[in-house]
């Protein structure tokens, strides 16, 4: 605990757990005292208000009074954490699904290099065909709502551990990757190896790149659902719309005649019934094994915000309050020294200390009709003061 | 010290708004859902019934789809002769490839044992083993343009080397995909009867209608010192040329089949076919193999038990673990919800 300290000090002991403990540091203050100890810090925080607004400028973060350090830390902090985990490990995660495809078939070629997909294809893929759904979970994925973030704050420890992208977990995506890879190619390879066709006619490379192409997408979107702890209508349309987007791509550019192999692919594989059976069986069988991990997972392994997630499974999401004026949310506890707060409080000798009002507050919250219970100190202060004005405070 | 603080501000938003002395005059942002993170949404859990009834949904569904898949594909009678070997004279067998490219009477017979009743139609295909159609250089040396605009007769860039011959004339069709025409040829018997072959319908309807052109005629085809493939008559339009359009949509792997014709007629058990082939594609350079096969269809295509053997195995493998899972969940249960699995409750002042 420091006073009476300057800002350089300050600055000072916050480098110090900094470089020296090797700590992620916060520090949050109002005045321009604080600037130098704000951004010394690795994440700075800044309240607006009564000391005006340089703190603001030279933080990170702003808020407008110090209790919403809480939801900023546990609430908004930790889905932070959670949804950027989320993000990036997905976008590895299906760049390499469909990256390998295209690796186990340069072993059928020769080694010549010659691609699987179309040109188009590879460059849609993370245009178009994959990427908004991941910024819906960026966006909006939550773990547990604001009010079980902030009754757990155990659950703050996840961030610190690191739990969500740790080596092992990442290693496991890829194993992942790795295995619905070798599903999609194999399975596509090996059943249009003959005829698919009552026709008999033979699928040529553009005919199985694209229905090789077709699971992917399918597969990859349909992954993310799964990754998912809250799936708000904004999902199910970016999902949808994505492998929509892919429909009507691939309808068009092999429906409008190019000069190249692609030219009505499509349409000769909507024709036969061998296209909705691979389309069932395939990414039913590259989810599979990430299906089954989720839920070995969390039967025996569970996270703590998965058993979090349980205890609460029942109860409606609670911030459907809608417009929160503030004093609805207060605990009586909060709802009470607030009210102290905007009493007529004395200009004590015992200046300093910035987040609570001293003293006599049950003194004058009984005198002004708010109920507060009387404190310790309050009764030893009292009885003490005329003669003892120097006794140290406890607090 | 009044504290002028007045509670202006929303709760839910991290970098909240200014709070201003008085209250009314509010910067508080327009609430909506969307960017208060409050959109109505489903929270799944995947709870062991959730995955219990999954499996079960999946071996439901699977199963069935499995059995008839195998069915389909125990119903197709397949027939496949391996010839390249065989149709060498034995005197050539030290040096196939000067065998191949000598002028040498390339005749072979062939027999053919009827396992199963064949109901028409019967599909004659010709599979080459390490044949990489699918060689980067090969699949480029082609131009679509050509194929498909006699206007466009010049557009060889795509096709060195077999582009243009030596006086700048071009080459139609052009490239190597091209020049590679399979030209093995096959004409069955069957009690010294002939069976007619119909080579008719056998490449895909927009292949011939839209990719190769009804007014390109072949022009310098093969005109070369080295000769690939086989010859084409230069006065049939290349949409009429189905060899040349199946041989031209070129396969995924190296080893393919690619569709030679159909032949209209039951075949019944036990008949010997007579093969008269003439074995002139050159496979020798590079040790592919040939084969002829014959083959009926389904529903499903020819025979392969991949797809059948697939949604068999992943019904079965679903069922299994729906199973094991019951099993698991009714011995060692882990009760939802049951707070003592939290991590502070479990190493209580740990970490």
């Amino acid at each position: 605990v420091c006073c009476r300290v300057s800002p350089l000090q300050k600055a000072q002991v916050t480098s110090l757990v900094k470089k020296g403990a090797r700590k992620i540091t916060l520090s949050i203050g109002d005045g321009a005292n604080d600037v130098s100890m704000i951004q010394a810090a690795h994440v700075g925080v800044g309240i607006s208000g009564l000391e005006g607004m340089q703190a603001v400028m030279a933080s990170d973060f702003a808020i407008a009074q110090f209790r919403f350090l809480t939801d900023l830390l546990l609430v908004h902090g930790r889905w932070s954490y959670l949804r950027i985990c989320k993000v990036v490990t997905y976008f590895f995660y299906k760049n390499l699904t469909f990256t390998l495809t295209q690796f186990w078939y340069t072993f059928q070629t020769g080694f010549s290099g010659q691609r699987f997909y179309d040109d188009w294809f590879q460059s849609l893929y993370n245009v178009i065909f994959t990427a908004l759904p991941v910024i819906m979970v960026g966006l909006f994925d939550k773990d547990v709502s604001a009010s079980l973030s902030k009754k757990y704050p155990e659950l703050y420890k996840e961030g610190i551990r690191n739990t969500f992208f740790k080596w092992r977990v990442v290693a496991t995506l890829a194993f992942f990757a790795l295995y619905q890879s070798l599903i999609v190619y194999n399975f596509v390879i090996a059943s249009s190896s003959i005829s698919v066709d009552s026709s008999g006619k033979m699928f040529g490379i553009w005919d199985v790149s694209t229905m090789a192409f077709n699971c992917i997408v399918v597969t990859v979107n349909l992954r993310l659902l799964m990754m998912c702890d809250t799936i708000t209508r904004w999902h199910h349309i970016s999902v949808g719309g994505s492998i929509l987007a892919w429909f009507v791509f691939i309808l068009l550019y092999s429906g409008v005649y190019t000069p190249r192999g692609i030219y009505s692919v499509f349409y000769v594989l909507i024709s036969t019934i061998y296209f909705y059976v691979i389309l069932l069986l395939v990414p039913v069988v590259a989810l599979f094994g990430d299906f089954l991990f989720q839920g070995v997972q969390r039967l025996f392994f569970p996270y703590d915000y998965q058993i979090v997630q349980e205890m609460h499974r029942h109860e409606p999401d609670g911030s459907s309050a809608g417009l929160l004026e503030i004093g609805n949310q207060l605990t009586p506890d909060e709802a009470r020294s607030f009210a102290v707060a905007q009493l007529p409080g004395e200009k004590s000798k015992h200046t300093g200390f910035a987040f609570d009002s001293p003293g006599y507050e049950s003194f004058f919250a009984s005198q002004a009709g708010v109920l507060a219970p009387q404190k310790p100190w309050d009764v030893a202060r009292r009885a003490s003061m005329r003669s003892r004005a120097k006794t140290p405070r406890k607090n | 010290m009044m504290n002028s603080n007045a509670p202006s501000s929303s709760s839910g938003a991290a970098a909240s708004t200014d709070s201003s002395a008085p209250r009314r005059n509010s910067k508080r942002p327009k609430y909506s859902r969307f960017t208060q993170q409050e959109l109505p949404a489903c929270k799944p859990i995947l709870t062991p019934r959730w995955v219990i009834s999954a499996f079960m949904l999946v071996s439901i569904v699977f199963i069935p789809i499995g059995v008839a898949s195998l069915f389909a594909s125990r119903d197709v009678v397949e027939i496949v002769n391996r010839y390249e070997t065989d149709c060498i004279p034995q005197p050539s067998r030290s040096d196939k490839v000067k065998y191949i490219q000598s002028s040498e009477d390339k005749t072979c017979n062939r027999t053919l044992r009827v396992p199963k009743h064949m109901k028409q139609p019967i599909y004659v295909y010709y599979q080459l083993d390490n044949f990489y159609q699918n060689h980067r250089r090969y699949v480029k040396s082609r131009s679509d343009e050509q194929l498909k605009n006699s206007n466009s007769e010049s557009d060889t860039s795509s096709c060195k080397p077999e582009g243009t011959i030596a006086n700048g004339s071009s080459i139609v069709p052009c490239g190597l995909i091209a020049w590679s025409l399979f030209n093995d040829t096959y004409s069955f018997s069957r009690n010294n009867q002939q069976l007619t072959v119909n080579k008719k319908g056998i490449s895909w309807k927009s292949d011939r209608e839209h990719k190769f052109g009804k007014d390109v005629y072949p022009k310098n085809f093969q005109n070369g010192a080295i000769r690939g493939g086989a010859n084409l008559t230069t006065s049939i339009a290349l949409s009429e040329q189905e060899d040349l359009i199946v041989w031209m949509r070129t396969a995924a792997l190296p080893t393919f089949r690619k569709l030679y014709g159909k032949i209209e007629v039951d075949l019944q058990e036990n008949e010997i076919i007579e093969v008269t082939l003439q074995n002139n594609y050159n496979t020798y350079s590079f040790n592919g193999k040939k084969k002829l096969v014959l083959s009926t269809t389904t529903w499903l295509g020819g025979k392969n038990d991949f797809l059948g053997i697939a949604y068999l195995t992943v019904g079965g493998l679903c069922f299994f673990l729906a199973m094991a899972f019951t099993i698991v969940y009714l011995v060692k249960p882990r009760r939802l919800g049951d707070p003592s699995y939290l991590s502070w409750n479990r190493n209580p002042g740990g970490h």
